[in-house]
């Protein structure tokens, strides 16, 4: 009966949708708000990338929010994994091969993180991007040797001041007496490294928190799933 | 002075990120952040309020105005809300001192600045993204009491949830295609050209069921008694109490600004009248407290809902009116529970163990029956006369429902009154008839005091309601307040 149910639903949904979707204009999408931003982006936020002015200036608040829910999400695992112990250790190691592979990608990912998250405001990608690239680079040396672990306080330390500095970024603007999350600092040097004032700032933050977050989740993880 | 209204949505989110990091260092500083924020946040609007708050205000984030930007909009309505918010998570605040705490007393923080989020924000996608955060907060919230049938319990609502979700970006993403706007008021202006057609109500269905699974909407609102029958007794009066109500307030904005059709009024209408019969029939057959708790909050809500589908706005006041009113009668009944729950047959001659709870019960059970001196007379009140008004057939069934879920109320609340001033059976122990204590049964007194106040203030705050549903209902006041230099079409 249930099973019967979910079938007339999901059919009903798919019929609707395809409805909806012949009504639709493809290819013709009204740009209402996207000229508007598209025009003045470059001069309100300094940022290259049109994504980016989005992300962190027109829409800053939403990016909080996200990065808020990734915390919750992150704080809320650990509430269900962190009950049972741990008997991590007691899994073979990987290999020579693993072992030093992992140990030579390392460096590399990072670079590759960093490089991402602070041209986030030239270039595609940004913090949400390059964090995860950086919380894979931790992966590696977790997935080589079972055993190791990370060092959560630090890593919990970054996870909350990265957070904390993107507010307090928002915050100091509302010193200055502009509004909270205002694109601070403008520079005249669109496409330069150094530009778009306080974005790559926040950019920054999101990268670390993401990255620290999704690294010390994937090690609760290990640690819980261990064989007891 | 208005842009301050920021920090009681920065302020939790900061205190959130940095609980874990500051208990480790100092147990004293982070026991008293979350409640100092949460006071803090209460002053910010009791401030604002004082200070002569009369026309409503917008708020632009980031200093871009909207449309481009995101806005806040505080009207006495969302003011209102905002401040139920910050005084309801201090009230509901997780005094816990165990491992966990930190982590409970993050996502409280974060429920909270989402739920004030949810309360002033001006922009659709603004609100899909708090209403998100306040969904993960709970899942974590609704999981951390760790027992077998809350994690079974929170799986289902995380699935219904997702579900919800879906739906709702569905239909934001529809509007968006259609019109190329997100902020509220620019959609407002929009709207009648551009999203009363077909594709419109699609989005509106698919918005309404979406968001309907916090406001306990009918077909999506099958979580409610595994949630509030497992979690936290706190959680459960927050979520029942305020977040059902700001999925609502989010419905009704919606309604009032961008959906006004008659087939979106109809359409809640009808799922209001289901829920009120599966809800109350189904609290009738409740043979435990939380449950029958929470299955005549499904009955209540549908209430509210059949009050926001009369045309023209006209049940704004009975919107308002009930939903408070729900908001401090089942938060207080909740706090009751706290010890009181499991099978209601336990709690046969409770009143003498617990004189004072047995008359809060009582008494809440009478005001959210309709009795006339108490606050939910007046909320029912106003309903029945709007609805009696009304010549279409269907609003006068959902008159008739409305009349038979209050005898059904009726007779299962006085049936626990009746189980609680009994005479406790011959084979139990006088021990093991539970008591209402400590800190709940202060919560719960402090509700009944509310309560009562209303009662005798009721013609101040009926005229202080009339104006807050007024000022909600002036759309051209929301387009002119967002967006001053903005006439007609595009910009």
């Amino acid at each position: 009966m249930g099973s019967l149910t979910g079938l007339l639903f999901a059919g009903g949904l798919g019929f609707m949708l395809l409805a909806v979707a012949s009504g639709l204009d493809f290819g013709a999408p009204p740009m209402l708000i996207g000229t508007e931003i598209q025009a003045h982006a470059p001069q309100q936020t300094g940022a290259a990338n049109i994504v980016t002015s989005v992300v962190l200036g027109y829409r800053a608040i939403d990016t909080l929010g996200e990065l808020s829910i990734l915390f919750a999400s992150a704080v809320s695992a650990g509430l269900v994994l962190g009950r049972r112990h741990t008997t991590a250790g007691t899994q073979t190691k990987g290999g020579f091969i693993l072992q030093s592979g992992g140990s030579l990608l390392f460096p590399l990912m990072m670079t590759i993180g960093f490089y991402i998250i602070f041209h986030g405001h030239l270039t595609p990608g940004g913090g949400f991007q390059g964090g995860v690239i950086l919380a894979a680079a931790f992966f590696l040396p977790l997935l080589a040797r079972p055993g190791a672990r990370l060092h959560h306080k630090s890593l919990s330390l970054i996870e909350g001041f990265a957070g904390a500095s993107f507010i307090l970024i928002g915050l100091f603007a509302m010193l200055e007496g502009k509004a909270f999350l205002q694109p601070m600092l403008i520079q005249d040097t669109l496409g330069q490294l150094v530009s778009a004032g306080t974005l790559p700032l926040l950019y920054l933050a999101v990268g670390l928190k993401v990255g620290a977050e999704l690294a010390s989740l994937l090690s609760r993880l290990i640690q819980t799933e261990a064989p007891q | 002075m208005s842009t301050n209204l920021v920090l009681i949505i920065a302020l939790p989110l900061l205190g959130a990120f940095l609980l874990p990091v500051l208990m480790r260092s100092s147990m004293a500083i982070a026991l008293w952040s979350g409640p100092a924020i949460l006071i803090y946040g209460c002053w910010i609007i009791a401030d604002l309020w004082l200070s002569g708050f009369a026309q409503p205000l917008s708020v632009a984030i980031g200093g871009f105005a909207p449309p481009l930007g995101i806005n806040l909009y505080v009207d006495s309505l969302a003011l209102l809300f905002a401040f139920a918010v910050q005084l309801l998570g201090l009230v509901f605040w997780p005094f816990t001192l165990d491992q966990e705490s930190a982590r409970r007393q993050s996502l409280m923080l974060l429920l909270v600045a989402a739920s004030t989020g949810l309360a002033l924000s001006g922009d659709l996608f603004n609100l899909y993204v708090f209403y998100e955060l306040a969904a993960v907060a709970t899942f974590g919230l609704a999981s951390a009491s760790g027992s077998g049938a809350a994690y079974v319990a929170t799986l289902r609502y995380l699935i219904l949830s997702g579900i919800g979700s879906v739906l709702t970006l569905f239909g934001i993403a529809l509007i968006y295609s259609q019109t190329g706007t997100l902020n509220l008021a620019h959609l407002a202006q929009l709207a009648p050209e551009q999203l009363h057609n077909s594709l419109g109500l699609t989005a509106f269905l698919a918005i309404l069921i979406g968001i309907g699974v916090k406001a306990e909407l009918f077909p999506v609102n099958t979580w409610v008694p595994e949630i509030y029958a497992t979690a936290s007794t706190r959680l459960s009066a927050f979520l029942a109490g305020l977040l059902s109500k700001l999925a609502l307030l989010i419905i009704l904005r919606l309604l009032l600004l961008i959906f006004h059709q008659p087939e979106a009024a109809q359409v809640i209408l009808i799922l209001g009248i289901l829920g009120v019969i599966s809800g109350e029939l189904a609290a009738w057959r409740a043979r435990e407290m939380k449950r029958m708790l929470a299955f005549s909050s499904i009955g209540q809500l549908g209430m509210i809902f059949i009050a926001m589908a009369l045309p023209d706005g006209k049940g704004m006041l009975a919107v308002l009116a009930l939903s408070l009113h729900h908001l401090i009668i089942k938060s207080g009944l909740f706090m009751l529970a706290e010890d009181w729950g499991g099978a209601l047959e336990r709690l046969r001659g409770s009143a003498k163990a617990s004189p004072l709870g047995a008359v809060l019960f009582v008494l809440f059970s009478l005001s959210l029956v309709g009795m006339p001196p108490l606050p939910g007379f007046w909320a029912k009140f106003v309903l029945i006369t709007e609805l009696a008004a009304q010549v279409e057939p269907l609003y006068l069934l959902g008159l008739a429902v409305f009349l038979l879920a209050t005898v059904v109320e009726a007779s299962y609340l006085f049936r626990v009154a009746a189980t609680l001033y009994g005479s406790p059976a011959q084979d139990t122990l006088s021990e093991e008839i539970p008591k209402t204590k400590g800190l709940s049964l202060l919560t719960a007194s402090l509700f009944g005091a509310g309560v009562i106040a209303v009662a005798l203030l009721i013609a101040p705050v009926g005229d202080g309601l009339q104006a807050i549903a007024a000022q909600a209902l002036d759309v051209d006041l929301y387009i002119t307040t967002v967006s001053p230099a903005v006439s007609g079409g595009s910009q």
